[in-house]
């Protein structure tokens, strides 16, 4: 077991995907515990230079791929209905002003909205993923926890920009966020598939942020976007296999955890991984090969490949007709415990909600229990809407 | 898939799982299929693959040597070592 | 009945590159000691990303040209999954869909006649690392220096009919790659996978193909074919053994080869683009600047040095070592005569060289310094000897020509008259030597010719010493 941050010792608290140097990263993992990375992360050293300190490090469910952090090694961020640790929780809190995620599957998307703190995934290549434990590395990103539109954007625009030592960062060097663009007449599409899947609890936030919204001149409509399956599969399919070959590095032999029964090097690999790994990521990682393997590949990975342009260009026509789309984020806004033996098929469920902007990169906001998704580097757009609405109740 | 079939995906990925954990991977499988079954319904003709969603060409760096991290340092976290190598049982010649 | 064999080669070179392919660590010449040229990224620990080294893209489309290759323009990355504890994080970046180079073919020359070898493609990607057996232990140590040092896999097709052309191919690929200054393909640099099949003459279909990997010495890899080839003709001949498509690995000191266990052939590797990497484009402009900095072939260069007049032997020893012909092009370019060029280089460099123990390889002299010396010489500031020496001293410290001419007092004594005065010095000290040779003892010629050399401690031209002491001595 391990210690994480209880009470604020400074400002931003760092899930535990991410490093900072010389404090223990375990990404929620056994197979980690005792790693002590050599570097901090691109996006915990901005926020250094510019005077912010870290409180140290959150918890989060083995490599990020659970529901809401419930199944770390290192306790849960989830017990029964509450949620008790995480980032999201600390935010909430006030403990800290903000905290860094990673969001590869829409965990923290969904433990934002579960404790009622915002979450921002940006576009795809905005923040830096040096110093992230790499999971999905084709959709996953650092994103912010925030209690409001306003920190959101204050940390967003310091961690932010183009780095060098990440092959897919995009080469802006800054970006300018606002939270104040005007958004009266605004058009915003509800995607019904979505909402008709969600529960009453859930479906009734959507509805009750789209009132606000009205209220404030942005004009709502529920459209439909049939390629919303496609997308959640083709991202289960990717998500899975780039997970799979990222998490074939903990093998017991550099360093984190090794198995102390061991006669050969088989029985070193297979024992550190499995005594390693918990059901969920052992099941990610065998999905996640068998749609790489030979018979496989055609019908499976290079298909969400294709898919995923497919889904992209019928995105981007949706948002050429509409500013902004409007989703639930879960299925339900109740967190109930489950067994970890569930948990593969609960994620993929709920992972209806938050695959597509993992699948094509847009950015994604986590805010009032329900789910802003916008064009590529539509932040201000996403932040500027909640931030018309916040406090208005839902 | 078969359990035989799961045996060899285990034994490609280093990994183990109990007899009941099996079953339960066994029918995953099978439920995922319906997943995959709505990607095939997708007419996919002439589309390219999207392996990158954010498109850029030509991200290199110049070849210039730099050290920055000490093999004392990097071996430290290491389950097994010697004074400069990780350590593993011994492997067939 | 007759056989014949069918060889297809793949071909490991690492590169010579300051960094690794994908970190800053240093490339395959650095390391001193195990796991001295390391870092997080190529020792398998999670946060570090790759960022592709542009120089191995340059030294891969190099070696394309070099073999004919159609470049292509728009080359990507892959995955490669397997476990082994010499591969880090389980996994190696190679190029499966968009290798960078395809459709080569090359010229092979054996004793008898030429053969038509087709590259089926070059493609880029990273080394792994080094496993050590520790006596003292019983273990093995890890050692990842090697882990991501660039390399370039030349595929070609089933094109080879004997171990003589494959080995005529090898040490062609070696020479050119060195005049490429694409890698100095040491012993180890260079590693080899050789797929073999035999078939009795006239028949149409392949025999089965075996294939043996991963051998580094020609030597070695003459003897698997040999080998290789007398197993599948005996199999074939005398049903000694069934053939099976497999992997097999060379056994150097039993002289035979050898099936690998069934887990290491039968993998299923799953490949797959990989994300981080983006998407190489060679445009035209890129492709011109990589050509227009290639060195030209030496067949090439040694029809240009014929032109200019140097000899067969000559050509071949330049020609044999590209850093020669950038001496020579650099010294003549400067301004040096084309036989005095050659004549620095190929005898008084390579002396001052062989007094040291060391060959024309070994040589490390500026165009701009050899030129200098060579100048020096032909406008009479210093005399031939002095130039050997300040040779000497160039090639052994990297001194300046000129400097150390000046402070070693190298520079020739042009002035006849202080020289004339020296002879007449020399000549009165030695009245018996001067009445000798009046009356008719010549050789005491050589003694005073010495005498005034020794005074002017080498300076003069000897030729004007010559001259006024037979115009003195008349």
């Amino acid at each position: 077991m391990r210690d994480y941050i209880t009470e604020a010792s400074g400002n931003i608290a760092v899930d535990d995907m991410i490093l900072v140097k010389d404090m223990q990263a375990t990404a929620g993992s056994h197979m980690l515990e005792g790693f002590v990375p050599l570097f901090s992360a691109e996006a915990v050293e901005r926020l250094e230079n510019k005077g912010y300190s870290i409180a140290g490090k959150a918890n989060v469910g083995e490599f990020g791929l659970d529901l809401v952090g419930e199944f770390s090694y290192y306790g849960a961020a989830a017990e029964g209905e509450n949620l008790c640790g995480g980032s999201a929780k600390l935010v909430k809190d006030g403990s800290v002003k903000a905290a860094l995620g990673v969001d590869l599957n829409g965990a923290p998307r969904r433990s934002a909205a579960l404790s009622g703190v915002a979450f921002m995934k940006p576009t795809y290549g905005t923040v830096s993923r040096y110093g992230v434990i790499p999971c999905a590395c084709s959709g996953e990103q650092i994103g912010v926890y925030a209690p409001n539109m306003k920190a959101m954007q204050e940390v967003l625009s310091v961690i932010a920009g183009h780095d060098a030592k990440d092959g897919t960062s995009l080469m802006h060097e800054t970006y300018d966020y606002d939270t104040d663009l005007e958004i009266s007449g605004v058009k915003v599409a509800i995607i019904k598939e979505m909402l008709e899947a969600a529960s009453e609890d859930s479906r009734a936030k959507v509805l009750a942020y789209a009132e606000n919204l009205k209220k404030k001149g942005v004009v709502v409509e529920e459209v439909s976007f049939e390629l919303a399956r496609a997308a959640q599969s083709a991202w289960q399919i990717l998500m899975a296999a780039e997970t799979c070959n990222n998490l074939s590095r903990y093998d017991g032999v550099k360093f984190g955890y090794r198995t102390p029964n061991y006669e050969n090097i088989d029985e070193l690999y297979v024992g550190s991984r499995t005594e390693g790994f918990n059901l969920l990521t052992k099941q990610t990682i065998l999905y996640g090969s068998d749609v790489l393997s030979k018979n496989r590949y055609k019908v499976c990975y290079d298909k969400s490949l294709k898919v995923r342009r497919v889904v992209a260009d019928a995105m981007k026509a949706m948002l050429s007709s509409y500013d902004a789309v409007l989703t639930p984020v879960c299925s339900e806004m109740q967190y109930t415990a489950y067994d970890i033996s569930d948990a593969f098929k609960n994620v993929f469920k709920e992972s209806f909600f938050t695959a597509i902007p993992n699948l094509i990169g847009i950015p994604a906001l986590s805010v009032g229990g329900v789910q802003l998704m916008g064009n590529h580097f539509d932040e201000s757009l996403l932040m500027s809407l909640a931030k018309s609405v916040e406090g208005m109740g839902a | 898939m078969t359990a035989k079939e799961l045996e060899g995906l285990m034994q490609l990925n280093e990994l183990s799982l109990s007899d009941k954990e099996g079953a339960d991977m066994l029918s995953l499988f099978e439920d995922m299929k319906k997943s995959e079954d709505v990607l095939t319904a997708i007419d996919t003709e002439n589309v390219e693959v999207m392996v990158h969603v954010m498109p850029m060409t030509n991200v290199f760096r110049e070849d210039a040597r730099k050290q920055n991290f000490s093999r004392e340092s990097l071996l430290a976290g290491a389950p097994e070592h010697t004074e400069d190598s990780w350590q593993v049982p011994r492997l067939v010649k | 009945m007759k056989y014949e064999v069918t060889i297809g080669l793949e071909t490991h070179v690492e590169l010579d590159t300051a960094s690794k392919i994908f970190c800053a660590c240093g490339g395959h010449s650095s390391p001193k000691e195990p796991n001295d040229c390391v870092c997080p990224a190529c020792s398998g620990m999670p946060g570090m990303l790759p960022v592709m080294n542009k120089r191995v893209v340059e030294k891969a489309v190099t070696a394309g040209l070099m073999l004919n290759c159609e470049i292509n323009r728009y080359a990507t990355f892959d995955k490669k999954n397997y476990y082994y504890p010499d591969l880090p994080c389980a996994y190696q970046i190679t190029q499966l869909f968009h290798p960078i180079c395809v459709n080569g073919k090359v010229e092979v020359t054996t004793k008898d006649g030429v053969s038509m070898i087709g590259i089926k493609q070059i493609h880029m990607e990273e080394d792994a690392g080094k496993l050590v057996h520790d006596e003292w232990t019983d273990t093995s140590l890890v050692d990842f220096n090697r882990t991501s040092v660039p390399l370039i896999e030349i595929v070609t097709h089933p094109d080879f009919h004997s171990a003589e052309e494959v080995l005529s191919y090898l040490e062609m690929l070696k020479s050119m790659f060195r005049f490429g200054k694409i890698s100095e393909c040491e012993e180890g640099a260079m590693r080899c996978d050789v797929n073999i099949s035999v078939r009795p003459e006239g028949q149409t279909e392949l025999g089965v193909r075996t294939e043996i990997k991963n051998m580094s010495s020609f030597t070695s890899i003459e003897r698997a074919i040999k080998y290789e080839t007398a197993r599948h003709i005996d199999a074939l001949e005398r049903q000694t053994e069934v053939l099976v498509q497999e992997t097999r690995r060379w056994d150097d000191t039993k002289g035979r080869t050898f099936a690998m266990r069934n887990k290491e052939t039968e993998a299923d590797y799953r490949y797959f683009p990989d994300p981080n990497l983006m998407p190489i484009v060679i445009d035209d402009a890129w492709l011109d600047e990589i050509k227009s900095a290639m060195p030209k072939k030496p067949e090439v260069k040694a029809a240009e040095y014929a032109e200019m007049g140097i000899s067969e032997k000559e050509i071949e020893v330049l020609t044999g070592e590209r850093n020669l012909c950038d001496l020579l092009d650099g010294v003549v370019a400067l301004g040096a005569s084309v036989k005095d060029a050659v004549a620095w280089i190929l005898t008084e460099c390579a002396g001052v060289l062989r007094k040291n123990g060391q060959v024309l390889s070994d040589l490390q002299i500026t165009p701009e310094k050899l030129a200098k010396i060579i100048a020096m010489v032909a406008d009479g500031k210093i005399n031939r000897g002095a130039g050997k020496k300040v040779l000497t001293a160039v090639i052994e410290k990297d001194v300046d020509p000129e400097e150390f001419a000046r402070e070693n007092s190298l520079d020739a004594n042009t002035d006849e008259s202080a020289v004339a005065a020296v002879v007449d010095k020399v000549l009165a000290a030695d009245p018996k030597s001067v009445e000798d040779y009046k009356n008719g003892k010549t050789k005491v010629f050589q003694a005073l010719f010495g005498a005034c050399m020794r005074e002017l401690r080498g300076t003069a031209d000897p030729m004007v010493i010559k001259k006024l002491l037979e115009e003195k001595l008349k």
